[in-house]
């Protein structure tokens, strides 16, 4: 009986997160872009309005991350971290799911369209 | 504790580790930080069901350590290991209501702690519940991994008397 309580208690789990999930990667309607780094915004972008740009952000330790604005669309193209994460994580889409390089501190996410 | 058992829990920790580091070489389909297949724990699940609480920490423990030093990434030791100690506690909990033909669920149940121990560690570490926002994503790959290293583990156990 616990056995099925479990079981049951898995399923149910299981199903909130994967709708939750769909709810998490939708993309944004938003077109306001911040560069956070260290909890201070270091740039504020209108991706519709923003020509293509290439921006480099030296960090606190040495090194850098590429940031790449192109056809209204921005990722991290480049970073000489370890892990590389930021890279691979590609375009920003998602509200929820900000572009972060933990090693650099670094944060690329959508903010509040200024109206 | 007895030379023939130091020996077998040596040996288990050498191949979780070979896994662990066979792993790192399998490109990651899910670009989300913390997502991993996780083939290691196919050992710590198998040690739950064989070997005392304190002989799986040790297995575990042992992984952990040069696990990070292998993968050239300290910084991930954090996070790897608040999730190693939920998901460990909570297995060595299941075992105790689960039959042998139900180890998968107590794999599954694993992962997702381990998921939660992870993203509990990153909101501390990084002072802000944002990254919460990756505990639904984590939870479903997670539950699918553990999935299957808990149907591994358990072929294992059944084979390996």
């Amino acid at each position: 009986m616990t056995n099925r309580k479990i079981m049951l208690a898995v399923a149910a789990i299981f199903l909130v997160s994967v709708c939750l999930s769909v709810f998490i990667l939708m993309p944004s309607e938003k077109q306001t872009v911040e560069i956070v780094q260290n909890g201070t915004v270091l740039y504020t972008f209108d991706l519709k309005k923003t020509k293509d740009r290439e921006i480099r952000i030296p960090s606190a330790d040495g090194g850098y991350n590429l940031i790449v604005i192109e056809n209204g669309e921005i990722c991290i193209s480049e970073a000489d971290c370890p892990d590389q994460t930021c890279v691979k994580m590609g375009v920003l889409k998602s509200d929820y799911l900000p572009i972060v390089c933990l090693p650099h501190r670094l944060t690329v996410r959508f903010a509040e369209d200024e109206s | 504790m007895n030379i023939r058992r130091l020996t077998e829990l040596a040996l288990l920790s050498s191949v979780a580790l070979i896994i662990f580091v066979i792993e790192l070489r399998i490109p990651n389909p899910f670009p989300i930080p913390g997502v991993k297949l996780g083939l290691a724990n196919i050992v710590t699940v198998y040690a739950v069901f064989r070997y005392r609480p304190s002989e799986t920490a040790m297995i575990v423990t042992v992984r952990l350590l040069l696990g990070a030093m292998f993968s050239g990434n300290p910084s991930a030791l954090l996070y790897s290991a608040a999730g190693a100690v939920c998901c460990l506690l909570g297995m060595l909990a299941l075992r105790r209501i689960l039959p042998e033909k139900q180890i998968w669920l107590c794999s599954v149940l694993g992962a997702m702690l381990h998921n939660i121990g992870q993203i509990s560690a990153a909101v501390i570490i990084m002072r802000s519940f944002g990254v919460i926002a990756y505990l639904p994503l984590l939870l479903v790959t997670g539950s699918l991994a553990g999935l299957f290293t808990g149907l591994c583990a358990q072929i294992l156990l059944k084979r390996i008397k």
